[in-house]
């Protein structure tokens, strides 16, 4: 008895759903990167052993290694005008989790520039979060 | 006249090269993405008024001036500062006894007052500034 030759069926890899999956991937990666206010800003944050992980605010205040105050990535004139600005933004946020404001300052920066911003998101009714990093280890 | 039928085609968008496409776009966010934890400390510096009412000659306090730290008028290092402020068991006690006022003076550079700022608050103190010019306190 003779058999039909069998007719070998090429493999097909299906590709269709590649793309949603590349997609959903990628729709994943945006929505878990926090982009940065202050890249570009030119800064070495201080060290000390007391620090522990924080929450990021959603306010930012930036000293960087000139002496520039930056707040929401943005320049500002003086700690003055930081404070000004700062009460609008904390006005409707009731709650010291709400009110938290990150701020990052060059290590070198002389107390003549933080103090006053310290004083001015004091005022302003912020709580201050102060960043830094863990010493080396030797 | 007969005129030939013309069949109409579909339109058809390619997609073969739609996987490609969002591959490299994730490739690219996972290039360019850093992935951080912030590390820092909170702290909340009471309002002017509220610090010197409740400073007494008990309240702590730290004094920078230049190269120097003082605890309490004591010429310290800031390992010793760190037992000092944890001697103190400012954790357990009452939101006004916990106030460490920091005094500045001179040129002192961030990553001093941030290592100060750091054993306070990770001693459980608050922390109430005294500037030297302005002889106010915050």
């Amino acid at each position: 008895m003779r058999m039909p030759p069998r007719r070998r069926r090429p493999i097909l890899v299906p590709t269709a759903s590649m793309g949603d999956i590349a997609f959903l991937l990628t729709i994943f990666f945006i929505l878990t990167s926090n982009f940065a206010r202050e890249s570009g800003l030119r800064l070495t944050p201080p060290r000390a052993p007391e620090v522990s992980p924080v929450k990021e605010p959603h306010l930012s205040v930036v000293i960087d290694e000139n002496g520039q105050i930056y707040l929401q990535g943005g320049r500002v004139a003086n700690s003055d005008a930081l404070e000004s600005a700062l009460t609008v933004l904390l006005r409707t946020r009731p709650t010291p989790d709400a009110r938290q404001v990150m701020l990052k300052c060059d290590r070198s920066v002389d107390r003549s520039v933080f103090e006053p911003v310290l004083g001015a998101i004091a005022r302003a009714g912020g709580v201050i979060v102060a960043v830094g990093d863990r010493p080396r280890a030797e | 006249m007969t005129f030939a039928r013309h069949e109409r085609k579909e339109p058809h968008v390619p997609t073969d090269s739609l996987s490609d496409v969002a591959f490299l776009l994730i490739i690219f966010f996972i290039l360019t993405t850093s992935i951080r934890q912030l590390t820092g400390f909170v702290t909340e510096l009471p309002a002017a008024e509220k610090a010197t009412a409740q400073q007494t000659e008990k309240t702590p306090t730290v004094q920078l001036r230049d190269a120097e730290l003082r605890f309490n008028d004591q010429v310290v290092d800031t390992a010793t500062l760190r037992a000092r402020l944890f001697s103190l068991n400012l954790a357990g006690r009452r939101e006004e006894e916990r106030i460490v006022v920091v005094e500045t003076s001179g040129k002192v550079d961030y990553q001093r007052y941030f290592e100060t700022l750091a054993a306070i608050s990770g001693a459980g103190g608050i922390v109430g500034l005294l500037t030297e010019e302005e002889g106010s306190s915050r």
